[in-house]
């Protein structure tokens, strides 16, 4: 066994091959991975004029990067959840998907989403608002981006002021104020109430509430997210404000949603996407003349309002694919593709960086002015807590809510009863 | 086996096989289910024994929406066969217009439940036409959907609107079956427009009759469609039937445990119904 009974000539050519497979492997090891390849599935739910849009991004996308081919699929957002999470569950996953920011925990809790910690490396990441970058996180890691983002503010009817003699001009800022306005335009004999407020049962009631907690100072859930800290003097204030404008003050009624729409409020919070669903030419045009305000607060509160929005995130396929995604999440979360987002749908910026650009904030101004208080406003935006059992805690608060605007129980028997039934959600398994 | 048994179940086969995989096989998969705390995704399916069943027995929320169902079934079985009868004697004698009236009442029948719910919430809404109305005449307008007391009442009014052209149609059906001679011959007899409809109508449609309440009964049972688009179950509950509550706890909650169990129980309660009706009607014998 000795090295004599090799020959010399297989000594040179055994040295030569071991040189050009080391030389092959560190060629191939070091060498960038090539460019991603690949048809990407993206599922969303953006209907509607979103919808138009969303295909017109993906077309220029598709143009742009004939490597990469994206196909955009709209699933309606009552089914969209259910198909994510059986996907997740062993189906077919789509690459790409956005989703509403609630269903996120549940979502990155399947451990089906690929963790963006080392892809953010490529992007300004910081440049996303905090409270977004908090939804896409879990456990630690990042899971989503934020992109798009919408909030609640104030809407009015110009008409319904002007024939009480208000200045149109002249919207509340104080929930004083508020009261004032909303007793001058209702008239019972018309049908006309002053303010709407959300008094069916679920999330509607209860991510309106939310706004009026946190202007008022109070929180919903404790910090560390295990018990419930609405039931608090702050949660007291803001839904005996509620309680008085129903019962006492008689301004708003206890009716199903949609009022203002229809001419028979004068006020109501509603969403950003309204700004483009009510104007002419838009989902739901209305006739009267109306116009946007911030939220008025409490005296001695602070602003605030309510975060709604999607987040997009990658499913885990082949490393090739997740590349690809990432391609595509990138730009579709870029600066300069949000600003072309943003104008094309109404919805609010999620980076800091388009809310101060320049082509922006003028389209903004001059084409749709009515959306300034949202934008203006969107750093006063909180998100609701990330918690897996999060639908069924919104349930149950509003059921017992419902009951104090109802009269039926007491402002505080109300705060109590909702609070028992929440931390009992919170205590079992998520 | 006889040629006759051969044929029988040759012919039987291919509908058990379609019955077996769609509608047995769920319902005992359903029933598995309820045994298990399924999420709706995850693979693991934890056997919990009838821990979801306890958990239904001692929800106050629970027996609430079996209430509000009953409420809901009985109301639609009661008016909707009662009324069906009544309009289905005056369109017998209506002669000519009588394919126009079977028309006009059946549209409802064939009326989505979903774009019923939507339109008739706008119309009992209080800025809707039903409330202008009542203003225009100077009376202030109940608030149909937002008072617990006739938040039901509305959606029943809805539930009949849509099940009364079924059963007027079925009912016409019957009356029409009935030879014109009996009646001829029991005016001739002395008998009366009452003793008439009494002896001879009744009795001769009470299978029709028994069929109407047992199917408007489990249908309306299974109400969810209209509940969900008109009031979603407010206020405080009073129109939160059983199939918005398991609609809620499947699809809100992902608790396909509890929600199966549910499931279960209906499927139970509309068992037990079916078979006192029968019971009560002597249904099994006559048919």
């Amino acid at each position: 066994m000795s090295i004599k009974g090799i020959s010399r000539t297989t000594a040179v050519v055994l040295t030569i091959a071991i040189i050009v497979v080391a030389a092959i492997g560190y060629y191939y090891f070091t060498l960038p991975p090539p460019p991603p390849k690949g048809e990407l599935k993206f599922w969303n739910y953006w209907d509607g004029t979103n919808r138009e849009a969303i295909n017109a991004l993906v077309e220029e996308w598709n143009e742009k990067n004939p490597d990469i081919h994206v196909t955009s699929v709209t699933i309606s957002w009552g089914e969209l959840l259910p198909k994510l999470m059986a996907a997740a569950a062993g189906g077919e996953v789509p690459e790409v998907a956005i989703g509403d920011l609630v269903w996120m925990p549940k979502l990155a809790k399947t451990g089906m989403l690929v963790s963006l910690n080392d892809f953010i490396k490529d992007i300004n990441y910081t440049d996303f608002y905090p409270e977004m970058r908090k939804i896409g996180s879990y456990d630690n890691k990042i899971y989503s981006l934020p992109v798009s983002a919408n909030n609640l503010q104030l809407f009015y009817n110009k008409d319904i002021f002007e024939a009480n003699g208000l200045d149109p001009n002249k919207p509340p800022t104080t929930w004083d104020e508020l009261l004032t306005i909303a007793k001058a335009c209702t008239d019972p004999d018309k049908g006309i109430w002053g303010m709407e407020l959300y008094t069916g049962t679920g999330e509607g009631l209860t991510w309106q509430f939310q706004v009026y907690l946190w202007q008022a100072g109070g929180e919903f859930l404790s910090a560390d997210l295990s018990r419930a800290a609405f039931n608090s003097p702050e949660g007291k204030r803001a839904l005996q404000f509620w309680v008085d404008l129903i019962q006492k003050d008689k301004v708003s009624p206890l009716a199903p949603w949609g009022l203002f729409g229809q001419g028979k409020a004068a006020m109501v919070m509603d969403g950003t996407w309204m700004v483009g669903g009510w104007r002419p030419g838009g989902w739901a045009p209305i006739t009267f003349s109306w116009g946007t305000a911030a939220m008025p607060i409490p005296s001695g509160g602070v602003q605030a309002t309510n975060m709604g929005g999607e987040q997009i995130f990658i499913f885990k396929t082949t490393d090739e694919k997740q590349r690809a995604a990432w391609e595509f999440v990138k730009w579709l979360t870029s600066k300069e593709t949000q600003i072309h987002w943003d104008i094309l749908t109404g919805f609010m910026p999620v980076r800091d960086s388009v809310a101060r650009d320049a082509v922006y904030t003028t389209w903004a101004q001059t084409t749709e002015p009515r959306l300034g208080p949202f934008i203006e406003n969107q750093k006063y935006a909180h998100s609701r807590p990330m918690v897996t059992q999060y639908p069924e805690i919104s349930d149950a608060f509003s059921e017992e809510i419902q009951k104090a605007l109802y009269g039926t129980v007491s402002v505080d028997a109300a705060l109590a009863n909702a609070e028992t039934r929440v931390n009992q959600i919170l205590a079992a398994a998520g | 086996m006889k040629d006759e048994t051969k044929t029988a179940i040759i012919c039987i086969a291919p509908a058990l096989v379609v019955i077996g995989i769609f509608t047995l096989l769920p319902i005992f998969y359903s029933f598995y289910l309820s045994l298990t705390d399924w999420d709706g995704f995850s693979p693991i399916k934890n056997f919990v024994g009838f821990s979801n069943y306890l958990e239904l027995i001692s929800s106050s929320d629970f027996w609430k929406s079996v209430g509000v169902t009953f409420y809901y079934a009985v109301g639609i079985t009661i008016i909707s066969v009662v009324a069906g009868l009544v309009l289905a004697s005056v369109i017998n004698r209506s002669g000519r217009l009588m394919s126009f009236h079977r028309v006009i009442f059946f549209i409802p029948v064939v009326t989505s439940f979903v774009a019923a719910g939507v339109v008739f919430r706008s119309l009992f809404s209080p800025a809707g036409f039903l409330s202008d109305t009542f203003r225009s005449i100077g009376l202030s307008p109940p608030n149909w959907l937002a008072d617990p007391t006739l938040a039901m009442p509305a959606l029943i009014i809805v539930g009949v609107w849509n099940r009364l052209g079924f059963n007027t149609v079925i009912s016409l059906a019957a009356l029409q079956s009935i030879p014109r001679g009996y009646y001829d011959k029991a005016k001739i007899d002395g008998a009366g427009n009452w003793s008439r409809f009494r002896f001879i109508t009744v009795p001769l449609m009470k299978p029709i009759i028994l069929l109407l309440l047992v199917m408007s009964m489990v249908d309306a049972f299974l109400i969810f469609d209209l509940a969900f688009a008109m009031t979603g179950g407010d206020p405080l509950g009073a129109t939160r039937v059983v199939g918005l509550y398991l609609y809620r706890n499947a699809f809100h909650y992902y608790k396909m445990g509890l929600a199966s169990a549910i499931a279960v129980i209906v499927i139970a309660i509309i068992l037990t119904m079916s078979l006192i009706q029968m019971k009560l009607s002597k249904f099994g014998r006559e048919a």
